[in-house]
Formats: C-alpha cells, sequence, structure tokens
C-alpha cells in the first residue's frame, strides 16, 4: 500500500512538468505577440522620425502642406489598426504585462503624431478635421466600458464616412504619462472617455455620427 | 476580481491535471489485476437485508435476482417494509412460500433507510451481511467475485460497480455514462485505500464490522458514505471488485435527478461535518478523503461564484452596450467583435477538455462499453460539457438545505 501511495507524489512531480510546459508555451505565446507588436512599434516610430524630419525639412524651403497632412493621416490610420492588434492582443494576455509598455509606447507616439499634427495645422490651412478621443485604460467601470465601446463604433463609422478628412487619434488618458497628463490638463479634459474635436469641442455624452459630424468644420 | 480569474484558472487546470495523472498512474501500475478478484476459499454465511418503502413496482425483481445468485450459502434476505402505503408488504408475503428464506419485518411507522436496516442487521445470523436497495439486482456471479475479499481480516467492506439498468432515455444514459467513470474510479482509489463510499444498491459487510462501527447513522441521509467513513475511522480497509455488478434504477427525469443528488451532497456534508476532527489523521480519511471532498465543494463553489460574477457583467455590459447603441443608432454588434483572440488559457482549455475526453474513452473502452455508437458520440461531449456542469448547482442547493437543516430524502 506504501508504494501504491506514492503515486500522489508522482502524480504532483508529473502534473508540475505538465503544467510547468504549458505556462511556457503561454509565456512564449504572449512574448512572441509582444515581439510582433514591438516589431510594428519599431516601424511605426521610424515613419513618425521620417514625416518629422520631412516637415523640418519643408520648413527650409516651401512648405507642401498637402503631402505633410497626407502623410500624417496614413501614419495615423496606420496606427490606429495597429492599436487594435494591439487590443486583442492585450485582451489575450493573461500571463505576462509586456504589452502594457507597448501601450504606453503607442500612446506616446500618438502624443507625438498630435504635436506633429497641430504644428501642421498651425502652418497650412488644410481643412482636416482633429479627432482625439481620450479613453480610459486603466479598470473603466461597467459603463465607461460600454461607452468606450460605441464611442470606438461611432468613430470608426465617422471614419470611414470622411476618409482622410479625418485625422483619427486614441489616446489612453490614464496611462500615467506626463506627456498626456499635460495634453489633457491643458485641454481641460476632466472626463473619460472624451472625444475633442480640433481641440475646440470635448464631447463627453452619446452622439449619433450625424450629430458628431456636425462639430466638424 | 478581475486580475486573479486567470490564477483561479490556473488552479483549476493545475488540480485536473492532477486528479487525471494520479488516476492514470494508479491504473497503468495495477492494470495487470484490474479485474481479478481473490479466490473464493472459503463460503462465508450471507444474509441479505432490503429496505423497502413503496417499491411494489421492483421488489420483486429484486427479491428473484438475490436468489437467483450463484453461492451456496446464502443464508436468509429479509426485507424490511418500511410501512409502505403501496402493495410492497403483499408482493413480498407473496413470495414467502416460494422463497424459504425470505423474511419480511413490517414497520408500525417509517424509520427511514438506515433506521430500517439496523432493524435487521442485529437480527442476521451470517458471517457477512448483503445490503441491496429495493430497486437494485445483483448480478449472479457478484457474491463468488466479491466474498473471496474477506479472507483478508482487515475487510469490512466490499462493493462492486452499479450499472444503470433503466437506460432507455437520454438523461439515464448520461448517468450511465457517470456510474461507469466512478466505478473505474472506486477501484483505482481501492489500491490507494481511499474508497469514500460502498453504494447502497450493492454493499458486502462483515458482521463484526458492522457490529463495531454500531451499525448505520440514522440521522445521515447517505448512511452508505457514513457507514465507509466510519469503516475508514476505524481502520477496516474497503475493497471493489470491478468484475461484477449490480444493475439500478436511476432517475430518469431532471427533477428526481436533482432531488437524489442533492440527497447525496447533504449526506455528505453530514459526514464532513462528523468527522471534520478526522483531518489529517486517521490514514487516507483524513489525509484524502475528507480533504478531496472539502475541495471538491470549494472548486464547485468558486466554479459556480465565478460562472454567475461572469454571466452577470456579460449581462450588465451587454444592456449598458446596447442602450448606448440605441441612443447613438449603431449596430449592437459589429463583425470584428465575432473575430476572438484565444489567450493560452483557452489552448489550455481546449487541451484539458480533449485529456478529459480520452481518459473518458479509456475508461469506457477498458470496461468494455462499445463507443463508436451514434449516441455516445454525442452523449460523451455533453456529458462533460453540461451534465457535470449542473453539480455545482446541485451542491449550492444541498448547503443551503443543509444549512437550514431540511433533510429532504424525496
Amino acid at each position: 500500500m506504501t508504494s501504491q501511495k506514492s503515486a500522489f507524489w508522482q502524480a504532483f512531480i508529473v502534473t508540475i512538468i505538465i503544467f510547468g510546459i504549458g505556462v511556457f508555451f503561454g509565456v512564449v505565446l504572449e512574448n512572441w505577440r509582444t515581439n510582433q507588436i514591438s516589431d510594428l512599434y519599431q516601424q511605426s516610430e521610424l515613419e513618425l522620425l521620417d514625416i518629422k524630419l520631412q516637415s523640418e525639412i519643408y520648413t527650409l524651403g516651401e512648405f507642401d502642406c498637402d503631402q505633410a497632412v497626407q502623410e500624417n493621416i496614413k501614419f495615423a490610420d496606420k496606427i490606429f489598426q495597429e492599436a487594435k492588434i494591439l487590443d486583442k492582443y492585450e485582451g489575450a494576455s493573461r500571463l505576462t504585462t509586456n504589452l502594457r509598455i507597448q501601450h504606453k509606447k503607442y500612446d506616446l507616439l500618438r502624443t507625438n503624431l498630435l504635436l506633429n499634427s497641430i504644428k501642421i495645422k498651425e502652418k497650412c490651412t488644410n481643412d482636416y478635421q482633429e479627432v482625439v478621443y481620450f479613453y480610459q485604460y486603466n479598470e473603466p467601470t461597467f459603463e465607461t466600458k460600454a461607452k468606450q465601446n460605441v464611442f470606438s463604433k461611432i468613430l470608426s463609422e465617422l471614419k470611414e464616412q470622411k476618409g482622410y478628412e479625418i485625422l483619427l487619434i486614441p489616446i489612453a488618458g490614464d496611462n500615467d504619462i506626463s506627456a498626456v497628463n499635460l495634453l489633457t490638463d491643458e485641454y481641460e479634459i476632466e472626463q473619460l472617455p472624451t472625444i475633442m474635436i480640433n481641440r475646440e469641442h470635448k464631447i463627453t455624452n452619446i452622439l449619433t455620427v450625424d450629430q458628431l459630424s456636425t462639430y466638424l468644420q | 476580481m478581475v486580475d486573479i480569474l486567470p490564477l483561479v484558472y490556473l488552479s483549476y487546470m493545475f488540480i485536473s491535471i492532477y486528479m487525471l495523472t494520479l488516476f492514470l498512474i494508479i491504473y497503468f501500475r495495477n492494470k495487470h489485476r484490474f479485474f481479478t478478484n481473490p479466490q473464493l476459499t472459503k463460503h462465508y454465511s450471507v444474509s441479505f437485508i432490503t429496505p423497502a418503502y413503496n417499491e411494489q413496482d421492483t421488489i420483486k425483481e429484486t427479491i428473484e435476482h438475490v436468489f437467483a445468485i450463484d453461492y451456496d450459502n446464502i443464508e436468509e434476505l429479509i426485507i424490511i417494509n418500511d410501512n409502505s402505503s403501496d402493495n410492497t408488504k403483499q408482493i413480498v408475503e407473496s413470495l414467502l412460500s416460494k422463497y424459504p428464506k425470505l423474511r419480511i419485518i413490517n414497520n408500525d411507522e417509517n424509520l427511514g433507510k438506515a433506521g430500517g436496516l439496523n432493524k435487521a442487521w442485529p437480527l442476521t445470523k451470517s458471517e457477512l451481511v448483503a445490503v441491496v436497495d429495493a430497486d437494485s439486482f445483483p448480478k449472479e456471479d457478484s457474491l463468488k467475485k466479491m466474498v473471496g475479499f474477506f479472507d483478508n481480516p482487515k475487510v469490512g467492506a466490499v462493493t462492486c460497480p452499479v450499472l444503470v439498468r433503466n437506460k432507455n432515455t437520454f438523461w439515464a444514459k448520461l448517468q450511465h455514462i457517470e456510474y461507469i467513470a466512478i466505478s473505474f474510479g472506486r477501484k483505482l482509489l481501492e489500491y490507494v485505500d481511499a474508497i469514500y463510499v460502498t453504494p447502497g444498491p450493492l454493499a458486502l459487510y462483515r458482521k463484526s464490522a458492522l457490529i463495531d462501527i454500531k451499525g448505520f447513522d440514522e440521522n445521515n441521509m447517505t448512511e452508505d458514505i457514513e457507514a465507509t467513513w466510519h469503516l475508514a475511522y476505524n481502520n477496516w480497509d474497503r475493497k471493489m471488485s470491478l468484475d461484477t455488478g449490480v444493475s439500478s434504477q436511476v432517475p430518469t427525469k431532471l427533477k428526481p435527478w436533482f432531488i437524489q443528488r442533492r440527497r447525496w451532497n447533504i449526506g455528505g456534508l453530514q459526514c464532513i461535518t462528523k468527522y471534520w476532527h478526522a483531518i489529517g489523521k486517521k490514514g487516507m480519511l483524513g489525509t484524502f478523503i475528507i480533504p478531496f471532498f472539502i475541495l471538491n465543494m470549494f472548486l464547485g463553489l468558486v466554479g459556480l461564484s465565478i460562472f454567475f460574477y461572469l454571466i452577470g457583467t456579460r449581462l450588465i455590459s451587454n444592456y449598458l452596450s446596447v442602450k448606448y447603441s440605441i441612443i447613438a443608432n449603431t449596430p449592437f454588434i459589429t463583425s470584428e467583435q465575432f473575430i476572438i483572440t484565444p489567450s493560452i488559457l483557452n489552448y489550455l482549455g481546449v487541451i484539458l477538455f480533449a485529456a478529459g475526453l480520452i481518459y473518458l474513452l479509456l475508461i469506457l473502452s477498458i470496461l468494455g462499453e462499445r463507443i463508436k455508437t451514434k449516441e455516445n458520440i454525442l452523449n460523451l461531449p455533453f456529458y462533460l460539457i453540461f451534465y457535470l456542469i449542473l453539480y455545482p448547482f446541485i451542491m449550492i442547493n444541498a448547503i443551503w438545505n443543509f444549512y437550514r437543516k431540511k433533510y429532504i430524502w424525496r
């Protein structure tokens, strides 16, 4: 009987091994996803740097507003798509927290893009619309989550309707990034989520896409 | 709550893998003697006792099956008619002339199953006492396969697989799968001295062991579990013969099934309360059986809480989302929301489910069940996904009734 009872210890050791392999593969999977996002981020970071340098070069001569605006909006659309992948991977992340850092990096990148857009707007008269969506990232309540879910849908619809007329930049407003905090203080963003249009209108209530369009110039 | 959920899921997975591994290790160590029984060297005298309350539909067949058992030293069969209001008494009395070893005790008041058993077993004249439920039918070879275990003087009780007799409804077929899995598990537990029940349909007790534990606990809803724990407490071994069986009627509808399982759970809770002091002591009773019962209950309750938490939060989220979608005049759901990125827990869950299914198939195959039937292809996944999920609901109901001391038999 004593030798039979050793089955309890043997099973424990085998379980630790099987479980360890499972967790190991889990960490590998999540790290692989993090690396994918990291690669996308690095590419995007390079592109933003390129766009910013282009703007600087233009200031030396005649500034090509159309070109700069197009580049900016294209880039914003690209990182908007990347943000969707990041969101999905973050939603499926259970064992590691590396993607939170990637999220922060993307928030910084988007803030940088917004600043670049502000600069361009100062120099150009192009009538593209700047839509910044500040959302809550950390522990949103059910109410906030549902609201953000609907905000995302109406902003996607708006973007589909208006295409390159809109520069859409979603930024987490509570991700403990000083630059973003300065920005939310500067534009007096008091609650999350808030949609800020052209740095003038701040929308915190649920609206239809048509109602939202009325705030566009 | 959200942050601890992955840890809770991982804990469940760990425990599931552990139990699966433990059972497989015990099986592969002992598979060469899985179906073997000790040689029948001594023909111990056996008295059968059958408590019966309103069992007119099955009692005749039970009596016939007992007397059809191929064993030459059956002393008697005592039917305890527990103040039945139907024709149980008349049916038994009509068979007295046909079976000279048949006896009947008529209770003037309903004593309950344990009360009836306690009235009968001290009257028996044999070395072994076999308890048979009034709706159960032992196989002809049951005693020949079971009695040999008593050559070991430490053995206090012997059990055998309970098989479903009325496999004619979907619900009964699911119970058939369950009973097979339980029998397999119980045999495995025998090798580590952890059999925790010798079920009522057919259990063979050494009379001196019954004297030692002072019979059956009349306050317990599951006198068979209590008696087995009491035997373990008093250091009696419990054995199982997998090579024979007893068929029994099972509830064919959800409600009676639920009530039966609730009774089992309440009985389990009574046993935990009664033997709480034995945790960590008294061999496998305190180190495995009681902790296993408690863990089982704990996991069921935590699982159910998580289930309700997830359902509740999902309902609230969906309600708010729909409400805001209506205001915003946007679709409630978009095609993007259907694309799910699986987490590692999803992958592990699928692997674990597959392992559970393979384990179940292994059991069925070892116990000679036909697996590749259309029925089983549907029933097995249903059993694993839906049938087992009902257990925590029964448990919570049982705890509530236990707390209110509402011990309902039927």
